[in-house]
């Protein structure tokens, strides 16, 4: 019985030994020696710093629900004087949105609620936030900004432009991203050599450096399926028909060829095709690259492509070339001249197999290049690839990583799937994009920010919706004969290669725009892209001149100004001393190179577009490079009327 | 000393309190048994031999001493919790970070629950091999299959209030398994546990209620009776 007793004390203490360590470990926790410390760190700065109270302190974002207690230990994250302070008290950098509205976690990852480092880094078991890595922070703007181009987000905007450019959303569902235009395939059999084909589809990237369809690791035997297949695809779309070549180009002597190779390299030159088509690397960046063209595809095709494009690839973005006939098969006759592939190797021979047309059918499907291509009779396999519009929402046990040996993340996972996507398992099809680490990365992150994460609606920033501009009438007609918006835009439609027109009647003279059709020029010495000679009749050019003084003018910016000696002197005083206008615009052929020369400005632009560009150049081009020098009215006044003497 | 004692023993609130002297013969030793009501549920002879610890281990002690380990902490953690599917969870995570000596509650609240099935298992394989299910105590030992029951049942309904992915599943598989019984029987019970067909914020406040009020409850009605009749059969 005694001893029963002995027993119970003892049990009764190390009981009250137990209950008493909770308490205590609550008393010696990791913030408590973070806080204290702080509060010494901050009594040898110069700076006077607020010390903070002991006590767990958090952050609640009541629109996102969210409690994030980072802070009690992350305690300079407002004071400047802590930039290079050792962490957890280093302050936070400068971004657009402040964390006492947005928290933490939201960009950051990692578990909120937490008070210890390891738990709140969120690099434990049962926790699928973990932190996120530094170089994939970008993704996070992505969870609210949907907007292609979100401008602090260099890498996150990169990544949406590659998702377009590469055309994801061929086989995956993707959020806000539209399908590319890319050529159908319909009447490839008439356009392309076979051998040329078979070398392509086993690896693009061979033909030029630059090409943007995939590598499908196709063996020897698929590549030759698949193009037995596409050679049976011999008629066009709208029963377009390839006219028989000029009897000139078949048969001529030699000095007939040399002569028509000498007028279309001319006429090629005139054209600047260069300015969309590299040509071995050299040029645009918008088009194909036409260095190799001629052993690629077949003159008879080439010769009415370049008549009419559109009329064999409906959608192309291409201008119908006012040649003359002439002109025409002297183009033709310098390219086919000029732009062989001497080096291309001739596929080993093969003979076809007699099911390829069955076996072909099967491999385009499987391959998804309907996901891309447009093909007669071959319907699209919808979201043949996984879903990507929350791939960042993935939890880990549902990913399988195989034998790769990364380090199991979704990040380091995505990274590895895009360079390269069959390591995983070698059954998968998705192509190879050869794409650098850097794309790779951009692409990663801005697929990480598809969450499915709740973000309230008022939060969110959407794209904004595509401009339905479509000019109509004659107009119209010749804007998409010329594929005008392949370079520019109008009214928030089309590409900025070029110029946006919508204010172009109230910036340039009539006179000059009339004239720049004929004989289009660079206005800046270091520009690269060059408005292609069209040659237009001069009927088509009233008609563009016409609409565009109509349409592309806003009232606001008719402007007469006095133009009298004081006030030419003093805008030239102003022009080459104050503000040293000089270091960037050229007059008779003093000045920099940056912006466009001003020699002839009176006879190329409207007074009035002058005065109010010089009063804020980014209300007109949120990118231009002008400098807002703030003028008083009078200055910009004095300046406008000096450059309004130079004729 | 002696003086103020026996001041303190005559005094009126003494006397109110215990209504018996001190135990110095034998009926007054049967009388403090008598008026106590911690103790009026004791025989008022004991055998010596169930006296032994070996012969009981004192498991069923032990068991209702968990129980209370379980009220008291379960009270406490009912402070910070609430059965709710947005706040369910980081309640829990709140005690786990920020709630003083909240995540030596829950862990005391767990491993009690655990032991608690475990003592209780034991006690009852003690009772079959002392034989003492046999008549006149028959009864009792269903009383005692019926809290074991309930024992099992109050571990399981706690499962699912952390709402997490092991409770969700948990609590998933486990009414599936009854929907298998057949005619239809089963579909209605897991029905009516869920309050609905899947495991949802329904099922929550279902299984929170069954918890913290109604097993609770009838576990302390069969434990009052299966106490009592303990008793009344000379057991300890």
């Amino acid at each position: 019985m005694n001893k029963l007793r002995i027993y119970f004390a003892i049990s009764s203490v190390v009981f009250l030994f137990v209950l008493a360590i909770s308490p205590l470990k609550d008393f010696f926790s990791e913030w408590r020696g973070y806080q204290l410390a702080y509060n010494e760190i901050i009594k040898e700065l110069p700076q006077r710093i607020q010390p903070v109270d002991i006590g767990i302190k958090q952050l609640w974002v009541r629109k996102l629900d969210v409690v994030d207690r980072c802070t009690t230990c992350h305690l300079g994250l407002k004071e400047k004087a802590l930039v290079n302070a050792k962490e957890p008290f280093r302050s936070h950098p400068h971004i657009y949105h402040d964390f006492e509205e947005f928290g933490c976690t939201i960009c950051h990852n990692g578990q909120g609620s937490a008070t210890s480092y390891k738990e709140s880094k969120g690099k434990v078991k049962y926790w699928d936030k973990p932190i996120f890595p530094r170089e994939y922070m970008e993704a996070s703007c992505g969870k609210c900004h949907k907007e292609q181009v979100v401008i602090q987000a260099p890498i996150l905007s990169l990544g949406r432009k590659l998702i377009n450019e590469y055309n994801c959303a061929g086989c995956h569902k993707l959020e806000g991203r539209q399908r590319q235009w890319v050529p159908s395939l319909n009447g490839i059999g008439s356009k392309v050599n076979r051998s040329w084909l078979v070398n392509w589809l086993k690896n693009p990237k061979a033909y030029f450096a630059t090409a943007k369809m995939p590598n499908f690791q196709l063996s020897d035997d698929e590549a030759n399926t698949i193009a037995d297949f596409l050679m049976t695809f011999k008629s066009f779309s709208n029963n377009a028909i390839l006219e028989p070549l000029p009897s000139l180009l078949i048969q001529s002597s030699e000095s007939q060829t040399a002569t028509l190779v000498e007028i279309g390299s001319t006429r090629l030159r005139e054209s600047r095709c260069i300015s969309c088509h590299p040509f071995n690397g050299k040029g645009g960046y918008v088009a194909t690259d036409l260095g190799k063209v001629a052993s690629k595809v077949n003159l008879r095709w080439l010769y009415n492509y370049i008549k009419n494009p559109k009329h064999f690839q409906p959608n192309v973005e291409m201008p119908r070339y006012r040649f003359n006939n002439n002109d025409l098969t002297g183009v033709v006759a310098y390219m086919n001249s000029e732009y062989v592939d001497f080096d291309m190797a001739e596929p080993p021979s093969h003979t076809p197999d007699p099911l390829y047309y069955e076996k072909g059918l099967v491999l385009v499907k499987k391959y998804n290049c309907r996901g891309c291509h447009e093909i007669e009779n071959i319907k699209n396999s919808e979201e043949l690839g996984p879903d990507l519009s929350f791939i960042g929402s993935k939890k880990l046990y549902e990913i399988d990583f195989g034998l790769s040996g990364i380090s199991q993340s979704l990040s380091s996972y995505i990274f590895t799937k895009l360079k390269s996507p069959r390591t995983f398992s070698s059954k998968m099809k998705m192509p190879n994009y050869e794409l650098s680490d850097e794309q790779a990365q951009a692409i990663a992150v801005a697929l990480l920010g598809n969450t499915s994460e709740q973000i309230p609606e008022e939060l969110k920033i959407k794209p904004k919706p595509a401009s339905t501009f479509t000019p109509q009438g004659k107009f119209g007609k010749l804007v998409n004969d010329l594929a005008c918006f392949g370079c520019h835009t109008m009214f928030g439609r089309g590409r900025l290669v070029a110029t946006d027109l919508t204010l172009e009647a109230s910036m340039a003279k009539q006179e000059w725009i009339d004239h720049y059709f004929k004989v289009p020029y660079s206005l800046r010495p270091i520009l690269t892209e060059r408005m292609p000679n069209l040659f237009l009749s001069d009927d088509e050019i009233k008609t563009l001149v016409d609409y565009m003084e109509k349409v592309f003018i806003a009232d606001s910016l008719t402007n007469d100004i006095l133009i009298n000696e004081a006030t030419v002197a003093k805008g030239k005083l102003l022009y080459s001393e104050k503000y040293g206008c000089g270091s960037c615009h050229q007059i008779n052929g003093k000045g920099g190179f940056v912006g466009p020369t001003l020699d002839k400005v009176a006879s190329r632009l409207q007074p009035g577009w002058i005065l109010h560009w010089l009063k804020n150049p980014q209300a007109y081009k949120p990118e231009s490079i002008e400098p807002n020098n703030n003028f008083t009215d009078h200055e910009a006044e004095a300046i406008t009327a000096y450059l309004m003497t130079l004729h | 000393m002696k003086k103020i004692f026996d001041r303190l023993v005559r005094s009126q609130v003494w006397r109110s309190i215990f209504r018996h002297g001190l135990p110095e013969s034998n009926r007054t030793r049967a009388e403090a048994i008598f008026f106590n009501f911690f103790f009026h549920l004791h025989p008022t002879k004991v055998r010596k031999r169930s006296i032994k610890f070996t012969y009981t281990w004192g498991l069923g002690g032990i068991s209702f001493g968990l129980f209370i380990v379980l009220v008291i902490t379960g009270a406490l953690l009912m402070l910070y919790y609430r059965p709710s599917v947005p706040q369910a969870y980081g309640d829990m995570k709140d005690l786990q970070f920020v709630v003083s000596s909240g995540q030596f509650l829950r862990n005391m609240h767990r491993w009690a629950a655990h032991a608690m099935v475990a003592i209780v298992f034991l006690h009852m394989l003690r009772v079959f091999y002392t034989g003492s299910y046999r008549p006149p105590k028959e009864f009792n030992w269903v009383i005692g299959v019926i809290l074991f029951v309930t024992t099992i049942l109050l571990s399981y309904t706690g499962y699912l209030l952390p709402w997490d992915q092991l409770s969700f599943w948990g609590i998933s598989v486990g009414t599936n398994m009854i929907r298998a019984m057949p005619f239809g029987i089963g579909e209605m019970i897991s029905f009516l546990l869920l309050g609905g067909n899947i495991v949802g914020e329904n099922a929550l406040v279902r299984f929170y209620v069954l918890h913290c009020f109604i097993i609770p409850v009838a576990a302390i009605l069969l434990m009052a009776i299966h106490f009592w009749r303990i008793r009344k059969d000379g057991g300890v």
